[in-house]
């Protein structure tokens, strides 16, 4: 029986929630799921992985420890792992972590890669993904001994598999890598993860002005959802380029994307037009934006964005 | 000092892509130098201005036509380039590979620099096969570099506005992100001037293929569809707000009811 | 059920507007109808919207001064309706006209004698001392950048140019058409979008109405073509117009390239627009601090002819004709850089590609036809946005005095320009005028 192993990530101490869409596409195959966990505590973790589909999960730990991040290490502890645990697929998530570890990984093994899959299927070893800026999908069938996928963050949805799952740590014995990491810079502790998000708010040139985002952070901050960006507003200055959504931005897949004053320019589509429901609220019924989202609110987003933010802060009821 | 950087010539973001025959790309669209490349080598000019007796070398795998975009680095202030040419489909180990070769052949480098993804294959992992390839290490989504002697310190972008303070010796491989730089497009004076710049021509087989048993092969190549039926959400703000309270709620499920 | 209308409009941009908007304050009840989904989406808001009083002829000349009038006073032209979106804005930079090989601009110069357009000669330094990041080399002729030829060291020095006060460009031209609907529609005009006419029906030479794609049939005993690079397809569907014309129109793809100003220059303030034969272009700022380039369409360079449908279904179905070219951006921000000579061109082609509707002679038709009934405002050629309200104005006065028995193909109708008082021959934009070849057959008119 072939075996798969998924590489966990951990932000904050918890595990991503985009981690189990994963799971479930490991698990799908039929064969044997390991999930290997870097960091973060693994009796936590194998209570919720087993939950979808993970039979073991492994806890690496390095000759450096730990606690101290750093991709080249991490990546020769996996790759220790896979060969131990006869490891023919890796899965992981196409997070900017993933998009590192797991590249470096498939280039020490000379395995084939594909990053930022759509949909994957690990009985043909065929994944789809985006290409041309998202214009495309392609379908791509990978050749080797492995073979590794970064899956986009929420592309894949969970479905609860429950079983038991064993927990076991691997010790890796690693070589003094390349790469040094002097620092880890956290991010502002209100910033959710863009990738990672739920539900994304963004705003575009319709937002006039950097000060009201915070419209939107403040409507954001009621659900945990994410601020996005377009690069309009990224290029006037209004907000960091760590906020943008599009084909020089993040690419992004939540459950659900406002789009506040964003026409949806090609290049801004390609950043989200994966998301599963787009809500566009804009003035101009004519914006590009409006023939291509779910629900169209064809209207002045300064109305609109305070009186969600007043809705979402009441208590939520049950009833429509 | 040998500042290798490798550049893509790739469809125009707006250029509109149709699907031919072999699932390849109707290619009569405009093509550009790939957006990430080119703080890659606004980067590698920058470095290069700071160092005596540097040179930047323009490096691309690709038809004929790639010369153009070796033209805009060369424009940009690359010395001179290499074209790998080849007509066929690569995948990124061959790509890697045919890269590694022909800058080998050139010269040891000191730096490699590059985008830190190519916006049409989107595939994330070139540059961390040639790190493999040549034995170096790697850094991506770079958007701050600095070297004092053979030491190199960038600052990686990570998740959610986190930042790692990476250090490495030369020589070594930088995929640069947009923060890294503005760069800063040629004048006239400088288009005129590249077109005196010399461009090596290499075959590929001339530069030795590499071969792997691993490769991607592609089963199928389709537009996006972008068909979603929008319905309009109207009435008063308040109203409006409701009805998007309930798509959160009910649709979407991702409130949690307390 | 037949609607019935005293006028069917076809075509709600930029001159389509003001046609309905006069007849509407003479009383008609017109109706507009646009295949698009608003005023000014088609080739109107691709214009480069660009105001000037130079042009090779006379009436020309005293056309677009009187335009002015219009743009320096919008909302009073509007009747000081109201937009919800907002007026556009007409951004006065003054206008300069380089003295070189590939502007006959010593007529152009006569032309503002004679109509008394305010002007100023510039030198050379005085040049230099207004616009810094010019280059005043002379360059021509106008090359492109693959002949060997392009890159030569200029020898000599221009002699100047004429520089107008009055001039600049619109700040958002579809806005403007649709500022126009908006004071239209106050006087009682109806517009309809995503109505694509299909037919002209006629009966023994008088025009009925239209037929629209639905099968919707609209009745009206006049119909006016401004159809844009549609034009001769309307023109077509009317029984014998498209044969019975001598000036004909067809569709021209054009590109317009952005750019950056050069660092330091802030071009969107300090800015003119400039009319530079000796490059074959002409520039005036765009937002971001970007010189907006149009070509004016030289020699050497092709000229493509397409159908206008193909074109637009490129938008939505992949073709690749309305895309920019790089041969094409390179052999205008080329051009723009021998006198620019600091200014930085990206990599990336940014700008617009879109149609002119342009006649044989490059001067726009306005006209009746010899159907009864059926007038038509086509071939503005790139260069009759400016000119839009004074044609809004004599196309009413045309076809008011038409419609009450004038016959203007036996003795033209002379137009009073109500602000500058000169009367034009409106037999000058004759359908069945001989080619002008006074024109300079280009986008300058």
């Amino acid at each position: 029986m072939k075996k798969i192993a998924v590489l966990i990530e951990i932000r904050d101490g918890k595990l991503k929630p985009s981690n189990l869409g994963v799971c479930s596409a490991a698990h799908e195959s039929g064969g044997e799921c390991i999930a290997f966990l870097l960091e973060g505590n693994a009796a936590d973790a194998a209570a919720t992985l087993q939950e979808y589909g993970i039979e073991k999960v492994v806890e690496i730990f390095t000759t450096h420890g730990a606690a101290s991040w750093n991709p080249e290490v991490w990546a020769e502890a996996i790759i220790q792992a896979m060969v131990y645990y006869e490891i023919h697929a890796l899965l992981g998530l196409a997070s900017m972590q993933g998009k590192d570890l797991l590249a470096r990984v498939a280039a020490r093994l000379e395995a084939p890669l594909l990053m930022d899959c759509i949909a994957v299927n690990l009985v043909r070893h065929t994944a789809k993904k985006s290409q041309f800026s998202g214009k495309a999908i392609a379908e791509f069938k990978t050749c080797g001994d492995y073979h590794v996928y970064g899956i986009r963050p929420n592309a894949l949805t969970a479905v609860p598999a429950p079983c038991r799952a064993a927990v076991e740590s691997f010790k890796a014995s690693t070589g003094s890598p390349g790469l040094s990491v002097k620092n880890l810079q956290p991010g502002l502790a209100n910033d959710i993860d863009l990738t990672e998000a739920n539900v994304i708010i963004s705003g575009g040139r319709g937002m006039e002005n950097g000060d009201n985002f915070n419209l939107l952070h403040a409507c954001a901050q009621t659900i945990s959802a994410a601020v996005g960006a377009s690069r309009a507003a990224v290029d006037a200055g209004w907000v960091s380029h760590a906020l943008q959504v599009g084909q020089t931005g993040k690419t992004v897949s939540p459950k659900v994307y406002i789009a506040c004053g964003i026409s949806g320019s090609v290049q801004h589509f390609a950043g989200m037009k994966t998301a599963g429901i787009i809500i566009a609220i804009n003035k101009d019924p004519h914006a590009a934006i409006m023939s291509k989202c779910d629900y169209a609110v064809c209207a002045n987003l300064f109305d609109i964005v305070p009186a969600l933010t007043r809705k979402l802060r009441k208590p939520h009821k049950g009833s429509k | 000092m040998n500042i290798y950087v490798c550049v893509k010539h790739v469809p125009d973001t707006a250029a509109t892509i149709r699907v031919g025959a072999d699932y390849r790309i109707d290619e009569d669209i405009t093509f550009i130098m790939n957006p990430y490349d080119e703080n890659a080598v606004e980067e590698a000019v920058r470095l290069k201005k700071r160092m005596a007796g540097a040179e930047v070398i323009a490096v691309t795998l690709g038809k004929a036509a790639a010369e153009a975009t070796l033209r805009s680095a060369l424009a940009m202030g690359a010395d001179r380039a290499i074209l790998v040419r080849s007509d066929k489909h690569h995948d990124c180990i061959t790509t890697a590979g045919a890269l590694c070769a022909a800058i080998r052949q050139d010269g040891n480098p000191d730096l490699i620099f590059t985008g830190r993804e190519s916006i049409d294959a989107e595939g994330f992992q070139t540059m961390y096969r040639m790190g493999v390839n040549l034995g170096i290490p790697v850094a991506s989504n770079v958007i701050a570099f600095d070297m004092d002697g053979q030491r190199v310190s960038v600052i990686s972008e990570m998740e959610a506005g986190e930042h790692a303070c990476l250090e490495m010796t030369t020589p070594c491989i930088i995929g640069a992100g947009k923060g890294l730089n503005q760069p800063s497009y040629p004048k006239l004076p400088d288009i005129l001037q590249a077109r005196k710049k010399t461009i090596t021509v290499i075959d590929e087989e001339q530069s030795g293929t590499h071969s792997s048993a691993s490769r991607v092969e592609t089963v199928i190549l389709e537009i996006a569809s972008e068909e979603r039926q929008p319905e309009a959400l109207e009435g008063s703000a308040e109203e409006i707000a409701d009805a998007i309270v309930g798509i959160l709620r009910n649709e979407a499920k991702v409130l949690m009811n307390s | 059920m037949t609607k019935k209308y005293d006028a069917i409009i076809i075509g709600a941009g930029v001159i389509g507007c003001p046609i309905a908007y006069e007849l509407a304050k003479m009383g008609y009840k017109t109706l507009t109808v646009d295949k698009l989904s608003d005023a000014g989406e088609g080739s109107t808001a691709a214009s480069c919207a660009i105001v000037r009083a130079h042009y090779s002829t006379v009436d020309g000349v005293a056309m677009a001064y009187e335009g002015f009038k219009y743009w320096l006073d919008w909302k009073k032209y509007l009747d000081n309706v109201e937009d919800e979106k907002g007026l556009a804005k007409y951004m006065n930079t003054g206008s300069i006209l380089i003295k070189s090989q590939g502007h006959d601009w010593r007529k152009v110069q006569s032309n503002y004698d004679a109509v008394g357009v305010t002007y100023e000669e510039w030198d050379v330094d005085k040049i230099k001392e207004k616009v810094p990041v010019y280059d005043m080399h002379e360059f021509w002729p106008v090359k492109r950048p693959e002949d060997p030829d392009f890159f030569n060291e200029p020898t000599k020095m221009l002699e100047g140019a004429i520089f107008c006060p009055e001039g600049g460009y619109m700040s958002d031209p579809a806005l403007s058409a649709h500022n126009i609907m908006r004071a239209a529609e106050a006087k009682g005009s109806e517009f309809i979008f995503n109505a694509e006419v299909v037919a002209v029906r006629s009966e023994n030479n008088q025009v009925l109405g239209i037929t629209l794609k639905d099968g919707t049939d609209i009745d009206a005993p006049v119909v006016v073509n401004v159809a844009g690079p549609h034009s001769y397809k309307i023109n077509q569907m009317a029984a014998g117009v498209y044969e019975e014309c001598n000036i004909k129109t067809k569709a021209l793809r054009h590109e317009v390239m952005h750019c950056p100003a050069p660092e330091g220059y802030d071009y969107l303030k300090d800015g003119y627009h400039t009319s530079d034969g000796d490059v074959g272009c002409y520039y005036r700022p765009e937002v971001g601090n970007m010189f907006l380039i149009g070509s004016e369409d030289p020699e050497c360079d092709p000229q493509e002819w397409v159908d206008p449908d193909v074109f637009y279904a490129g938008k939505e179905t992949y073709v690749r004709n309305n895309q920019l070219t790089v041969e094409q951006w390179n052999a205008q921000t080329y051009r723009c850089a021998r006198r620019v000579s600091d200014m930085a061109i990206p990599n990336q082609p940014r700008g617009v590609c879109d149609l002119y509707d342009c006649s044989d002679d490059w001067i726009p038709i306005y006209d009746k036809s010899s159907m009864q009934g059926f007038y038509m405002a086509i071939g503005s050629s790139g260069n009759q946005y400016k000119n839009a309200p004074v044609a809004g104005s004599m196309m009413a006065e045309l076809i008011d005095k038409c419609e009450k028995g004038y016959d203007h193909d036996k003795e033209p109708l002379q137009y009073t320009l109500p602000h500058i008082g000169r009367k034009i021959d409106v037999g000058f934009f004759s359908r069945n005028r001989e080619i002008n070849y006074n024109s300079s057959f280009s986008v300058n008119g």
